[in-house]
């Protein structure tokens, strides 16, 4: 059966593992008091109750009854927001980009289905406790090698090990659509796809009839067996494509597919198919606010008002940075490209939620993480303000119900070994 | 067609000034500088001088013949002058960016010799590059075109004021000083090069060597010159070699020319501004300088200012230290901070490095605010032209639409010079125009297209013409791309090697 091949077993497997090593050993209460609470999904609640229980949201409101043990954590003048969540970064899988023995972004070769991110996630990197102190409490891990290259991870970016930081595994196939083929219907890389795609199809049909005793068993193959889950419609394909072109021919191909769930993540240009990704209710992962225009003759605004165009339109979708390069030690200023996004047309909560619930939503964890609601995991921060704005502070974070120590951040640690300096030196 | 070549002639013959000798390339965006009004008044504004003024409210600019006249509440302005109402928005100095490569020509590196002080970057300003326009939308007017940081001794800079439409002279600073990069770290000693031949030096230490060598030869070859006699003794001798290298080098030594270095690490700016010391002179800036805030009292002391990103960090080793909370450490330890972009994109969101100095260390806004302003000014030397709002300065100002260094907020309005090089309103009108020129380009395009002629072939002769096959026009769109090659360049290389 297709649906009960090894690898989902295993994750699933790991997945158990770790819920158990984290698992409800305390029955602890915890309330966050007096802060404004913005729970996304809802209202802003002013002087509102949070009250977490083994690492849960029990209940949020105005006028909660805390119960005598809870232990009362006092945010008078601080708002409360759930942990950013991160659609699309390689967090984890690099450290230095310059020093190639901390890069395990990328694979070699064409066909990587059979390659998952989360065994690579470095759980001890400098890079998440600086996130972490950003308010990016969870993330999208994405593999970038090759045009088929293996399964994503949503990845809580505190713990012990990556087993009990997989927060949902395989979270989607990722493939990169080819450039070429927007111009030239034989290009060799679609091609691949289309022939591997194809095998796979024929190796699972040849697996079932081998399940049901009608045949031999094919010959062992990990790649062809690992885009199983995606054939039957359990795992998403997330499709790259950048370019107006390169993005239509890639959902012209996803059509003829079938896909039963496709995600887009596009750079701006994506506004250019607003239309047709609502209509066909494609969810889009935005590559980033902060980039210049595609072309030279586009208004200086082209990238900031991308994200208002697809809202506008009714597309779900949700906003990252470009995932790599640069922005991976800066996955922290996720929640500024959402802010520029609002500067430029998109509406205010419409901003916050393509950072926090939607991607949550569209990556399949949006029962779990994305607001503060009742039932979900209590991972969420005190700012000073709104945190969207780069001026606020982030002063407190939980993460499912414990909070984080903030001075974990190499950041926070250099500056108050070296502000004492500083300020012996005077 | 005739429409849109008679629309064009219109517009160019209507806006071009009758002495303009250089006329910007029909491209989108271009267009001619726009007037100095003799005066201009900004009424009602928050107005955030970067200035001992501080913060004012409720009060009006007044602008007279491109400078800054005067600033105060209720001002009379003269019969004729250009009235803005600002009520409910800030006015901000103009941001001035230390550190950028946004309008040069060709490549930004001569990657060659370890010293290339005898290049010039004024030689080679890109004055159509459209991200002095972007920029114009971000509220930056000057900035600071300096070459990459591939040599110990790099080439000579340009500071440019942002007069979009005049030609490469026009954009140059006049009342800039001369200066030059220098760079140090990982890549003058060629780390992240993978060159075949490697060049001495490979370390930190071969780099501030080969910079003491060279700063003693360019003191000898000083000297050789000045003790070469004049008048009849000197006729009938041999004077020195010129050498455009080490003449350049002199004019460091001797402090006629600024340095402005690439640097990362504590260890190798200490070094830097010992050997500065060593030749009785001051390094005028470290540029990104990460690890600054591990020698803040040293750089103080030395007098160097530091010019830095404010959050970039962990894209290679030297930068693992690099934290948000340096602008304000060193700020505290009495270093003239600024905050650059080194980059086309993050150079039109100056304002929202300027509020992360908030974030990091709770900088007060204003203070924040001269990070991107009065700061770099005076780093580049021109601190009494521009970088605040005070009378008699250049009227080089931003009209925002909120708080300056809020999210939320949107330029509305850049001027330089007292000239409005940015219009929001005009941006909006300009893009309804150029879609519609666009829109009838295309059709002229598309119809004047043979259907399969793009290598020379008709589909009557073509073998392999098969009439199921899915052509696209998609091409043409990237042709229409129009980016020039050095600004794709760049992008390139900066990837592989600048930052």
């Amino acid at each position: 059966m297709i649906t009960k091949h090894s690898a989902i077993a295993l994750s699933a497997a790991l997945l158990g593992l770790g819920l158990l090593l984290s698992g409800p050993i305390r029955a602890e209460l915890t309330a966050l008091v007096g802060a404004t609470v913005h729970p996304v999904s809802s209202e802003a609640i002013e002087h509102g109750v949070v009250l977490i229980e083994d690492g849960l949201i029990l209940a949020v409101g105005a006028d909660l009854e805390i119960p005598e043990q809870a232990t009362i954590v006092d945010l008078d003048g601080l708002h409360l927001y759930p942990g950013f969540v991160h659609p699309g970064t390689q967090l984890g899988l690099t450290e230095i980009s310059s020093v190639a023995g901390t890069v395990d972004t990328a694979e070699m070769g064409s066909i990587n289905a059979a390659v998952r991110v989360e065994v690579a996630f470095n759980h001890d990197s400098e890079l998440l406790p600086t996130s972490i102190a950003g308010g990016v409490l969870h993330a999208h891990v994405v593999p970038a090698g090759g045009l088929i290259r293996g399964t994503s991870a949503i990845m809580r970016l505190d713990g012990w090990s990556w087993e009990e930081m997989v927060v949902h595994s395989p979270a989607a196939m990722h493939m990169a659509f080819p450039p070429g083929a927007a111009s030239d219907e034989d290009n060799e890389d679609l091609a691949l796809i289309n022939e591997t795609l194809e095998q796979a199809r024929h190796w699972h049909a040849a697996e079932q009839a081998a399940e049901r005793g009608e045949a031999a068993r094919p010959p062992r193959n990990d790649q062809l067996q690992a885009l199983g889950p995606l054939l039957a419609g359990e795992v998403a394909l997330a499709i790259h494509a950048n370019g107006i072109d390169v993005i239509e021919a890639a959902l012209d191909w996803a059509e003829q597919q079938q896909f039963e769930q496709l995600i887009l993540v596009a750079n701006a240009d994506v506004q250019y198919a607003a239309e047709r990704l609502a209509g066909s209710g494609t969810a889009v992962i935005l590559r980033g606010v902060h980039s210049l225009p595609v072309r030279r003759w586009e208004p200086y605004d082209m990238a900031f008002v991308a994200a208002a165009r697809l809202h506008d339109a009714g597309v779900q979708f949700a906003i990252s940075d470009s995932g790599g390069g640069m922005d991976v030690a800066n996955a922290r200023n996720l929640p500024f490209h959402a802010g520029s996004a609002a500067a430029h047309g998109l509406a205010r909560d419409a901003a916050l939620k393509s950072v926090t619930l939607w991607p949550a939503e569209i990556l399949g964890v949006g029962d779990r993480l994305g607001s503060i609601e009742p039932g979900k995991q209590a991972s969420l921060f005190a700012s000073t303000n709104d945190p969207l704005e780069p001026m606020t502070q982030i002063q407190h974070v939980w993460i499912d119900g414990v909070e984080y120590d903030l001075t974990r951040d190499r950041g926070r640690r250099l500056y108050e070994r070296y502000r004492a300096r500083t300020l012996q030196a005077r | 067609m005739r429409k849109t070549i008679l629309a064009l002639a219109v517009f160019f013959t209507l806006s071009l000034p009758a002495t303009a000798d250089w006329t910007p390339d029909i491209e989108a965006w271009n267009s001619p500088q726009p007037d100095q009004p003799a005066a201009v008044i900004v009424r009602n504004a928050t107005v955030w001088t970067a200035d001992e003024a501080g913060v004012l409210e409720n009060v009006d600019l007044l602008v007279r013949n491109g400078r800054i006249a005067a600033i105060g509440e209720a001002l009379d302005a003269p019969r004729g002058a250009v009235e803005i109402d600002a009520a409910g928005k800030h006015v901000t100095p103009g941001i001035i960016d230390a550190h950028s490569h946004a309008a040069i020509l060709g490549g930004v590196n001569e990657g060659s010799r370890i010293n290339t002080s005898d290049v010039r970057i004024r030689d080679v300003i890109d004055a159509e590059s459209i991200n002095i326009y972007r920029q114009l939308a971000g509220g930056v007017t000057t900035i600071n075109l300096l070459h990459g940081s591939a040599n110990a001794i790099g080439g000579q800079m340009a500071v440019i004021k942002m007069r979009w439409g005049a030609d490469p002279a026009g954009l140059v600073f006049e009342a800039a000083p001369e200066g030059i990069k220098f760079a140090l770290g990982e890549n003058p000693k060629q780390s992240n090069w993978g060159a075949e031949e490697a060049r001495y030096p490979q370390t930190r230490h071969g780099v501030e060597q080969v910079i003491r060598e060279l700063f003693q030869q360019a003191a000898d070859y000083r000297a050789a010159h000045e003790n070469h006699p004049s008048g009849r003794a000197g006729r009938d001798r041999v004077p020195p070699r010129p050498n455009h290298q080490l003449a350049a080098v002199a004019e460091v030594v001797y402090g006629e020319r600024d340095v402005h270095s690439h640097a990362y690490r504590a260890d190798e700016m200490l070094a830097l501004m010992r050997v500065a010391e060593a030749f009785d002179f001051t390094i005028q800036t470290f540029q990104h300088a990460l690890e600054g805030y591990k020698i803040g009292p040293q750089m103080a002391a030395h007098g160097a200012g530091a010019s830095v990103f404010i959050d970039w960090w962990a894209f290679k080793y030297e930068a693992i230290d690099g934290i948000g909370f340096n602008p304000a450490l060193m700020h505290e330890a009495g270093v003239l901070t600024g905050l650059h972009s080194d980059n086309a994109e993050l150079a039109r969101r100056m304002n929202l490095e300027a509020a992360k100095a908030v974030r990091y260390g709770g900088v007060d806004p204003h203070d924040a605010l001269k990070m991107i302003t009065a700061f770099p000014a005076e780093q580049l030397g021109v601190g009494d032209r521009t970088g605040r709002l005070a009378a008699g300065l250049d009227a080089d100002f931003v009209i925002w639409n909120g708080h300056p260094l809020s999210t939320y907020s949107a330029v509305e309005q850049t001027w330089v010079d007292g000239r409005r090089y940015f219009d929001r309103e005009a941006d909006q009108r300009m893009r309804a125009a150029l879609a519609e020129e666009r829109s009838e380009l295309i059709a002229l395009a598309l119809a004047s297209e043979e259907p399969a002629a793009e290598n020379g072939e008709t589909a009557a002769n073509d073998d392999e013409f098969s009439p199921g096959r899915r052509t696209r026009t998609a091409s043409f769109a990237t042709h229409l791309t129009g980016y020039r090659a050095s600004e794709l360049d760049h992008d390139e290389y900066c990837l592989l090697h600048d930052h």
